[in-house]
């Protein structure tokens, strides 16, 4: 490993990245982006602007093309793909705009899924997973299937899987997307809740009000970082 | 493994019908395959037996009429064996090593203590146990003893037996009634099929005061590998009969031939290339059955693109996904193979009653060993069918999983 200095959680240096094609098209142009411990940051951006390519490459979904990535001091370059599926289980948790729940798994199998992965025993996953429900308020509906919550309760029981490994980042892509006014601001208050305790948090947004509650946006137009 | 196993179990209660319809490919290409088998086994074995219950190293011959003019002798002329040919046929012919004959006396019952049986005996030289296969004696067969001095002696069937002396285990060694005279039980058999009861032939000749007429001859031969050969032997005696009877040779009607020997080596050729065939039918549906497990698994897989792309985003590593589908897929084989062999061989037992000495059946079974080893080639087959798809899984890239919706 390649451990940095800095406290940075993330750290991009000239990220380019282009997708081939007969007409190539290049998405990201130069970005260049530190992100400190215990912030809350949002991305914002139109549609097409190159915030979800940004969002797979610091997620560890996606490769770029030059530049350097460097998350909590571990260089994100050339990974095997089992490398980066355990750098994605131990270092991030994802929050997705559909939730992304095992519509099978109930709410406490879900959550306890990366911990599966990560080789922990069922009573101590099941047991550090009940603990993130619990944090969520999510206790007495852990051995509900994902079709019987609501919108909120399964992005919160996303939220809870993402907490489960206690993960350096948490990556959230329109995490209120789709979400009614009301529940937007209780999972905007999730986030801001755990921001409070220390977590990094990333949000890719469209939405201004999810914008306004983070502490620093970042936007991005046509692959460029613009402030 | 426990969660291996929990994995599995949710996957497959998850998508019921996904899992039925693979299961009923494969089950249907193992019941198939047993019941294929089972049938062949049951042709083979009844063929076997068949065999074994009669000589099949020998030409038998009957009188027949002639169907061509012969050197001053109109078509149309009985030809009628004789005693006497046994010794040409037996002296000229190389390959044959014993001929017996037989001839038929009928109009009158053989009396017994208990009850009677009608029919007749036939009237044999002691080669007609070998040469009609009859084995399974107690006490003895027609000897040569009786032959030479025309000892009235008699072999009944089991089932003759237990008609005359109401218990077959007492016939030995007693007496019954035949054309007015009494025969001593010298030996009961057991046949399949046949249930004559013999004497010797001298015996019943010097009753008579035959004419030296007989209804059949039984020539065995030795040393005859192809059905080339069983012809030419075949014609060689017809030859020596032809001389002694006046017809022409070539005259196939003139004496009934019917060659075990060369039909026996026919369907010796016809039972392997059956058990080919039904071999390669076998492996034919069973290759349905693969090729519908990889379909199912290949469908299966692009079902589930956007849950592997959850599972690999949260940390899966391509290895483990690639684990649980070919557990899965082994899984499925495993469980519906059973159920098919299982069913496969239920059907095969159910049948045999029906099947038995019926249509050419007998005891239409597979060996447990043949069936356990296509068994296990189906769940090796099934696990590669899952490979490839599981191995497709991997390929896609978590963030076009994901999207995939």
């Amino acid at each position: 490993m390649n451990y940095a200095l800095d406290k940075n959680v993330i750290s991009l240096r000239d990220i380019n990245k282009t997708y081939p094609g007969v007409v190539p098209l290049h998405v990201l142009k130069d970005i260049s982006l530190d992100i400190r411990k215990g912030e809350l940051v949002s991305i914002m951006g139109a549609s097409g602007s190159g915030k979800s390519t940004l969002l797979n490459i610091l997620g560890i979904l996606d490769s770029y093309d030059s530049g350097s990535y460097t998350l909590d001091g571990v260089l994100i370059k050339d990974l095997s793909e089992n490398r980066a599926a355990e750098l994605r289980n131990r270092m991030i948790g994802f929050v997705f705009q559909s939730f992304n729940l095992i519509n099978y798994k109930n709410a406490l199998e879900n959550v306890a899924l990366p911990l599966f992965y990560q080789g922990v025993g069922r009573k101590k996953r099941n047991a550090l997973a009940m603990e993130q429900l619990e944090r969520m308020g999510l206790a007495d509906r852990a051995h509900h299937l994902p079709g019987e919550l609501s919108g909120g309760q399964k992005q919160r029981v996303a939220i809870a899987r993402a907490l489960v490994t206690k993960p350096s980042l948490i990556l959230a892509d329109e995490p209120t997307g789709a979400l009614d006014s009301k529940t937007s601001k209780e999972v905007m208050q999730v986030f801001r809740d755990l921001n409070d305790t220390g977590m990094t948090i990333v949000i890719v947004t469209h939405d201004p009000t999810v914008g306004a509650a983070t502490d620093r946006i970042i936007r991005i137009i046509d692959g460029r970082i613009q402030s | 493994m426990f969660d291996l196993f929990r994995e599995i179990s949710q996957t497959i209660k998850n998508n019921r019908l996904r899992t039925i319809l693979t299961g009923i490919a494969v089950a249907w290409g193992i019941f198939m395959l047993i019941v294929l088998l089972g049938a062949a086994r049951g042709v083979v074995n009844n063929y076997e037996n068949e065999s074994s219950n009669s000589s099949v190293n020998s030409i038998r011959l009957w009188s027949g009429t002639t169907s061509m003019p012969y050197k001053g002798y109109k078509d149309g002329r009985w030809i009628r064996l004789r005693d006497k040919d046994m010794d040409a046929v037996s002296g000229e012919v190389d390959a044959v090593s014993e001929v017996a004959i037989s001839t038929s006396a009928s109009g009158f019952n053989i009396v017994g203590p208990k009850d009677y049986v009608s029919g007749g005996f036939e009237a044999v030289y002691p080669d007609e146990a070998r040469t009609q296969r009859i084995t399974r004696i107690e006490g003895r067969f027609i000897n040569q003893k009786d032959i030479e001095d025309h000892r009235r002696v008699m072999v009944v069937s089991r089932d003759n037996a237990a008609l005359l002396f109401g218990d077959a285990e007492k016939a030995l060694g007693q007496e019954v009634k035949a054309m007015d005279l009494s025969w001593k039980v010298v030996g009961v058999y057991t046949h399949r099929w046949r249930k004559d009861s013999f004497v010797p032939y001298t015996t019943y000749k010097a009753i008579t005061g035959g004419d030296g007429y007989v209804d059949e001859m039984t020539v065995r031969v030795e040393g005859i590998t192809t059905d080339i050969e069983a012809e030419e032997t075949e014609s060689q005696v017809r030859s020596v009969l032809a001389r002694r009877h006046e017809f022409d040779p070539a005259d196939t009607n003139a004496v009934w031939i019917w060659n075990q020997f060369a039909n026996f080596l026919k369907q010796g050729q016809a039972m392997v290339y059956l058990n080919l065939a039904v071999w390669i039918i076998g492996i034919l549906t069973l290759l349905t059955g693969i090729v519908g497990v990889s379909n199912i698994m290949f469908v299966s897989v692009r079902e589930r693109v956007h849950e592997i792309g959850i599972r690999r985003a949260i940390g899966a590593k391509p290895k483990s996904i690639i684990i649980q589908i070919l557990a899965e897929s082994v899984a499925i084989t495993a469980l519906f193979g059973y159920i098919g062999l299982v069913a496969g061989m239920a059907l095969l037992e159910l049948l045999k009653p029906l099947l038995e000495d019926q249509a050419g059946f007998s005891n239409p079974t597979v060996d447990i060993a043949i069936a356990v080893q296509v068994t296990l080639a189906l769940i090796v087959a099934g696990a590669i069918a899952g490979l490839f798809p599981a191995i497709k899984a991997t390929k896609v890239k978590p963030v076009e999983a994901l999207r995939d919706e």
